[in-house]
């Protein structure tokens, strides 16, 4: 063979090769003549269960307990907290000496001390601090001689606001204990 | 010489002709694949327009949540898109490949009389070839549902992990004028009222096997924890001790139960039974212990705490009993929600009266802000598959469920108006 033509086979396969290593990491190309779709085209079969309708089904009332009613009296005041506290402040324990009054003036009356929150807060919080609202106020009317026996707590939490709205003045109201007669 | 030349150049040609590019992804987010959504064509029988567009408004909406794709608008389509193409030789990817699709889905249906075919395909339009494909048997009424179970395989094809369209959202609403617990599908679609206690109803969680939920209710005059079985509808009432008996949160292999109650005279997390016997008391300390949210492996518990002054989020091994501190930045952290994947534990925080969503890695480090702007966000919680999270927002006004990317992307309201909507949860496979 000719000097040129060595050249010349030579530089095509170092071409071949340099372009051959660069598409190294391609696959090999799909042949462009229309082919019958492979086997691996079949779709996958699924079948959609019975659609099942969520039950509403209702427990019989008399096999649950149903909430007992409780209602507000003029004589027993509610009281109010800070913010993420339920420490009682002096005007609270005033309110609460009041309450107690009206509790052994009416000996035979159970009273409920309800505790609630503010919107603010997480929903879970809030009701594990109108717990302590609720405690708190229940002890200190069992320190003022009240027996315990008559009294129970409640927490609300968030969820039942005496003012609605937004902004501290609505805030301020909700964060408080209520006191209602059981019936 | 001439022939090897030739020989060459055609040997080159076929080397560097036709590039299969493997779509890759490594996360939603970092790439958009441009698809292509066509509209699904009549097979056999009726013409029936009004499921295709159901079809193609269910595969659109969930593959744009996906953050995958970069949908193209139909409105430039080619005829490509009113041909049936099942199979990859009926396709003409030249069309597709023209208007930048790297994707396009492609389908038939048939109805006869209530019964409902979908042929539904994937196609990789620059490597010519379907990526994967479904025949889905069922009603007329299943068409929704048909068309999230093949955008869950779509995910799945493409990531290696199924999507979540075809699970299921709890929520309350208090549209009724009493809180009750409804169940959704993950577009908002086929609202349900599950409970018709005329109390209060809080804070669902749903098990992991069996299809059922736990829920606080007041409906016996206390915060109860109940549980409830969704199809049969029947309920028992799993915790009744004195107190509260609240955030009831199954453990991921669904037999055990983390709840607060405060019998003790304090709130406290505990361990109960999936019958409601007593197993386990987890914290003992004089502050609110609430809020507890299992680790995917079921070893460690997320909650919150306010035994160091503020409420801060604190995790605890579930075996050994130590605690650590998770949060210390912020005044107020709460609901925490650790994510299926392990990663990340989502909370909320409270600055300035209103609370945002976060998440953080479970060692503390890289905290991120998801939500911004007006409204108060609270209860997030993942999708099983942890790409997504429920939340309520008032950001409109009243409380409403909506829907985001882990990374705070892509939020969308989905409950049904009417009432305040909040404390969602997200079911597992249904």
């Amino acid at each position: 063979m000719k000097k040129s033509h060595v050249l010349q086979l030579m530089l095509m396969l170092a071409m071949m090769a340099l372009l051959a290593a660069g598409c190294a990491k391609k696959p090999a190309p799909e042949p462009v003549a229309p082919t019958p779709p492979p086997a691996a085209e079949k779709p996958v079969v699924s079948e959609m269960p019975a659609r099942p309708v969520p039950g509403l089904q209702e427990q019989a009332v008399t096999e649950l307990p149903v909430a007992p009613e409780t209602v507000a009296v003029a004589g027993l005041q509610r009281i109010h907290f800070a913010f993420d506290q339920y420490i009682l402040s002096d005007q609270a324990r005033e309110v609460l000496a009041g309450n107690a009054a009206w509790m052994k003036a009416n000996p035979g009356a159970r009273v409920v001390i309800e505790g609630h929150c503010d919107e603010r807060g997480s929903d879970e919080y809030n009701l594990a601090l109108g717990e302590r609202r609720a405690l708190a106020a229940q002890s200190y009317l069992v320190s003022l001689g009240i027996d315990s026996g008559r009294l129970s707590t409640i927490s609300y939490g968030e969820e039942r606001p005496l003012a609605p709205g937004r902004g501290e003045e609505a805030w301020a109201q909700n964060r408080r204990a209520e006191f209602k007669v059981a019936q | 010489m001439i022939r090897l030349l030739l020989f060459t150049l055609i040997g080159l040609s076929l080397l560097a002709g036709s590039a299969l590019a493997q779509i890759e992804i490594t996360a939603p987010g970092q790439q958009a694949i441009p698809l292509a959504v066509t509209r699904f064509l009549p097979l056999d029988g009726p013409v029936r327009p009004e499921i295709a567009a159901e079809v193609d408004a269910v595969l659109q909406y969930d593959l744009d949540l996906s953050g995958i794709f970069r949908l193209i608008d139909p409105a430039a389509f080619l005829s490509d898109a009113r041909q049936p193409g099942l199979n990859s030789t009926q396709v003409d990817f030249g069309q597709w490949r023209l208007l930048g699709a790297e994707a396009v889905i492609k389908g038939a249906y048939t109805v006869q009389d209530d019964q409902l075919t979908v042929e539904a395909r994937l196609f990789d339009t620059t490597g010519r070839r379907l990526l994967t494909g479904r025949r889905y048997l069922g009603k007329v009424a299943d068409a929704r549902r048909m068309a999230h179970a093949f955008a869950d395989q779509v995910l799945k094809s493409l990531t290696g992990e199924e999507g979540p369209f075809n699970t299921r959202i709890a929520y309350i609403s208090n549209k009724t004028g009493h809180k009750e617990l409804y169940l959704m599908e993950v577009d908002g679609h086929e609202s349900v009222r599950l409970t018709d206690h005329r109390a209060i109803v809080l804070n669902p969680d749903f098990s992991s096997v069996g299809k059922e939920l736990i829920f606080t209710s007041y409906r016996a005059g206390n915060p109860d924890l109940y549980r409830k079985e969704i199809y049969s509808g029947r309920e028992a009432r799993l915790s009744h001790r004195k107190g509260l008996n609240i955030a009831g949160r199954y453990r991921p292999d669904g037999r055990e139960i983390a709840l607060t109650l405060s019998q003790d005279g304090n709130s406290e997390i505990y361990l109960i039974g999936t019958d409601g016997t007593l197993h386990k008391r987890l914290t003992n300390d004089w502050g609110i212990d609430v809020d507890a949210s299992w680790s995917p492996r079921g070893d460690e518990l997320a909650f919150v705490s306010d035994r160091q002054g503020n409420p801060h989020l604190f995790i605890m091994d579930v075996f050994g009993g130590r605690v650590r501190r998770l949060t210390d930045a912020g005044k107020y952290n709460a609901t925490p929600a650790w994510s299926p994947k392990g990663d990340r534990i989502a909370f909320t925080r409270l600055e300035g009266g209103r609370f945002d969503i976060y998440t953080v890695r479970p060692d503390g480090a890289d905290e991120r802000r998801l939500t911004f702007g007006a409204g108060s966000k609270e209860h997030p919680r993942w999708s099983p598959d942890g790409r997504f999270l429920v939340y309520s927002s008032d950001e409109g006004g009243a409380k409403a469920i909506y829907v985001m990317r882990g990374d705070g992307t892509g939020n969308r309201r989905i409950s049904p108006p009417g009432g305040e909507s909040s404390h969602p949860a997200w079911s597992g496979p249904w």
